[in-house]
């Protein structure tokens, strides 16, 4: 059962033109991420859908056959969103792509202040061959360097069309302008896993979906990331939960999860969303009822391969409980 | 009915250079026959039935008023609702006072709703916090327990609201709680938190009867302004088809005295979905529904920054006093590639253009268009022109741009973004046009209405004395001089239109559009220009009274 005020995540898309937005939105209607996406563009024009997915194409909004939704803004983002939320069944998450001039942070209040939405996350992207130039631009590198500050996970996309050494130092120069993780991306291939929150649907059929989760057909993707899952042995309290979590670095990309949390010590544990993307994160009481099958639930963590150990991460959080 | 109509004044003040001043002028079928003396008119007077009009022997004939940009659908919007900025306004169904101050504010808000129907939401737009405080939820709950009160920023920016208006918009207020832009317990609603209060109340004021409405006081403000001809600076801005048809509804009426040049717009970020070729198409193919007096032409827009009053102008170095940010209404790459189109397509291209960024942005394009495809008489107009250098005025002449400044900046403005927003050096030179003219650029002032009042005599008040509602006089050195002030909202501003041969000033052939005044602004001299009483016009030859 899903309740009508579980708020639906919002993803916003930001980044200067060229940077790859429409390419990555592209990936994500067509991807086999099971989730049933609301995906709102500022314009159809570059939005790439094979014609045989199409379903119906009413006026502004075009419906694909694996449940996503493509929805054109044009200047009314409001509107626009009114209308995904709108749909029935609800979609499981809004993707909002920003224009190429917008400050994707002011984007961002639709996601956190609209009224059935939640902010996930703002993901900006970088076009590794351009975005130090475009930084120094004397009529656009203000607003790039703020666009990035604005991040809660920056993807440096196009990473594929620059050296190793290139590569090294874009990502090195991001990462000084914006304390989030950034992740390279070559030809538009990142994990939807990364990019979209824990879909509505997986909370609905329980908790063992989440992991079975996180395995994506795209293979230079994921050798780029590393996932763990741990099925908790019992409730944390929230202290304990933030203060741990508050304490994992930038490269863990991602953190979701359905875990049994206790105000205090001892107290009734009820089952919460756990979502963090970057260094924005959330622990919300669960509307939906969830199969309890673990004492504790699952946390399922995705870090930067090579960066981390995922599953020293979760023994921690257990461990110091 | 005779064929030639002679009218007769006190003096004909033609704008045209080869003979300033005349006697009469006569007119037939809407047209001019002949400007000069009785005397001179002999051949055709003796040729054709006429007859003589000296309605203006007391009076002076003007070439009719232009004012090239203001929005008519922004002001069918907003006419409805009730003016309480710091400014006077004279509108033509009512003169409303400045409201000064917060207890001026207040005090107003308690007369507006003892005045209006029981049930009828009160609209007030104009406050701005610098004159007139913080206002809150619970200052209008004071004002009407029952009444929908709301409360409207100068510059659009931000809403209150009292608890009745919530009751009326039907809002959750529990979801409104969470968003970071509605302050529900200061019945705040800014930036994006407006998108929430708009679709609460946009079925209300577009409503079709009330849109209406609101063009028809249009039409009042435009004929009390002794407008002939207006520019709609961006048709369509609430859907094409639909301003199209209240457009037709209200303003193609025998009784409207002035014609609309309507100018489509490049939608800026978000009009991708259209090739640049298939834009191009559908404006060149609008000219094709053009009505007597809607008409459109080869002008199209564009918008490079973000608006004035909304502070949102981009800026060259030192930036914004307090470190805010503008806003690209159109990306720099998008703004040259679209413009390149329009260039090389033959259109003529105006541009809303705020802060000495986007001059930049616009000028460093229009040099690159040159400089690939010379043009002569290609009219591209920088419009608004609020902060800009001397530096940048000289590159304008080399490449042979226009402008079209809204000058009333100065008046409204100049203090408070002195103070606020820009500091003394450059908020005191904004909409520069003393430069312009000793460019040798030609210019027109408009009114942006409702940005400045749709009143040309104001406007041009503004450009050539830049007094601003403090008292002060701002940059004496940028005030336009008092012939070029009256030619910026008559011959120039026809030029600016593209509209020469037709308008802008008296001559054989040109339409018999008139402002009629009660005194010669070349007599009084720039100080009194905005007090000039207005007769009314003659549009097309026939009289309109205010």
């Amino acid at each position: 059962m899903i309740s009508s005020v579980e708020p639906i995540p919002v993803t916003v898309l930001g980044g200067y033109l060229g940077a790859g937005k429409t390419t990555l939105v592209n990936r994500l209607l067509s991807g086999d991420h099971g989730r049933r996406l609301a995906v709102l563009v500022n314009d159809f024009g570059e939005v790439n859908i094979d014609v045989d997915l199409i379903t119906s194409h009413e006026g502004e909004t075009i419906s694909l056959q694996n449940g996503c939704v493509c929805c054109s803004i044009a200047d009314a983002l409001g509107e626009s969103l009114d209308r995904v939320l709108a749909l029935d069944p609800a979609p499981d998450q809004v993707v909002i792509e920003a224009s190429g001039v917008a400050d994707p942070a002011k984007v961002a209040a639709y996601g956190y202040g609209w009224p059935g939405c939640r902010l996930d996350a703002v993901i900006v992207l970088a076009d590794a061959e351009t975005i130090q130039a475009k930084a120094k631009d004397q009529f656009v590198g203000e607003l790039v360097t703020r666009q990035l500050r604005g991040a809660d996970l920056v993807l440096v996309t196009k990473s594929d069309l620059v050296s190793p050494e290139v590569l090294d130092s874009v990502l090195d120069w991001v990462r000084s302008i914006a304390a989030v993780p950034v992740l390279p991306v070559s030809r538009g291939e990142v994990d939807p896993e990364v990019v979209l929150a824990m879909s509505r649907s997986d909370l609905d059929v329980g908790s063992a979906r989440v992991a079975t989760r996180g395995t994506s057909p795209l293979t230079d993707a994921e050798a780029m990331f590393e996932t763990a899952t741990l099925a908790l042995p019992g409730p944390l309290t929230r202290a304990r939960l933030e203060a741990t979590m508050s304490l994992w670095s930038q490269d863990v990309v991602r953190v979701k999860g359905i875990v049994w949390v206790a105000e205090a010590d001892g107290g009734n544990a009820q089952p919460h969303v756990v979502q963090r993307v970057g260094l924005r994160w959330s622990i919300e009481p669960a509307t939906t009822n969830i199969d309890q099958e673990t004492e504790g639930g699952r946390l399922v963590v995705v870090v930067l391969r090579g960066t981390l150990d995922a599953a020293a991460l979760i023994k921690d959080l257990v461990d110091a409980e | 009915m005779a064929d030639i109509t002679v009218f007769t004044a006190r003096r004909v003040r033609t704008m045209e250079a080869s003979m300033p001043t005349a006697e009469a002028v006569a007119v037939r079928d809407g047209r001019i026959v002949e400007v000069g003396t009785l005397e001179n008119m002999a051949p055709w007077l003796d040729g054709y039935d006429h007859e003589i009009d000296d309605t203006f022997s007391d009076h002076v004939i003007m070439p009719g008023f232009i004012d090239p940009h203001l929005h008519p659908s922004m002001a069918a919007v907003l006419l409805p609702m009730e003016f309480t900025t710091v400014v006077e306004w004279d509108l033509p169904w009512s003169d409303i006072g400045a409201v000064g101050g917060r207890v001026e504010l207040l005090d107003r808000l308690i007369e507006l709703d003892a005045k209006l129907e029981p049930e009828a939401p009160l609209f007030a737009w104009g406050h701005h916090p610098i004159w007139h405080g913080e206002v809150d939820r619970e200052t209008l709950n004071g004002i009407s327990a029952t009444r929908p009160v709301i409360v409207w920023h100068r510059g659009y920016h931000s809403m209150i609201v009292n608890d009745a208006c919530y009751r009326w918009m039907d809002i959750d207020l529990e979801a409104a709680r969470r968003h970071p832009q509605i302050d529900v317990d200061r019945g705040a609603f800014f930036e994006t938190g407006l998108g929430v209060a708009y679709r609460h109340m946009n079925s209300f004021l577009l409503g079709t009867e009330r849109f209406r409405a609101g063009l028809d006081r249009m039409r009042q403000v435009i004929h009390h302004g002794g407008q002939t001809t207006i520019g709609d600076a961006a048709m369509g801005m609430y859907g094409f088809e639909d301003e199209w048809e209240h457009l037709k509804a209200v303003m193609e009426r025998p009784d409207t005295p002035f014609r609309i040049q309507l100018m489509p717009f490049d939608m800026g970020p978000v009009g991708d979905e259209e090739s640049d070729e298939a834009m191009i198409e559908r404006i060149l193919a609008y000219p094709q529904r053009n009505t007597h007096r809607l008409r459109f032409s080869d002008h199209v827009k564009m918008f490079a920054d973000g608006g004035f009053f909304a502070e949102l102008l981009m800026l060259k170095s030192p930036g914004h006093l307090d470190g805010r940010h503008g806003e690209w209404m159109t990306p720099p790459e998008r703004f040259e590639r679209v413009a390149r189109a329009f260039w090389n397509a033959g259109l003529r291209i105006h541009v809303h253009c705020t802060g000495d960024l986007g001059v930049e942005m616009v000028l460093s394009t229009l040099e690159k268009l040159q400089s690939e495809r010379p043009r002569f008489n290609h009219r591209f107009t920088f419009e608004h022109f609020g902060i800009s250098s001397a530096q940048q005025v000289a590159r304008m002449a080399e490449v042979g741009a226009l402008a079209s400044v809204n000058a009333y900046y100065v008046y409204e403005l100049s203090r408070a973004f002195a103070d606020h927003t820009l500091g003394y050096e450059r908020a005191s030179q904004m909409s520069r046009l003393g430069s312009l003219e000793r460019a040798g650029i030609r210019f027109a002032v408009h009114s942006d209405f409702t940005m400045a009042p749709a009143k040309p005599l104001n406007n041009a008040w503004v450009a050539a004395n830049r007094l601003n509602e403090s008292g002060e006089v701002m940059c004496a050195n940028e005030r336009a001089s008092l012939d070029a002030a009256i030619k910026a909202i008559t011959s120039n501003a026809a030029y600016v239109l593209g509209l020469e041969d037709e308008i802008g000033s008296l001559r054989w052939g040109k339409q018999a559009d008139f402002t009629i005044l009660e005194a010669d602004p070349y007599d009084v001299g720039a100080e009194g220009l905005r007090d000039i009483p207005i007769w009314g016009t003659v549009f097309e030859g026939e009289k309109f009274p205010i």
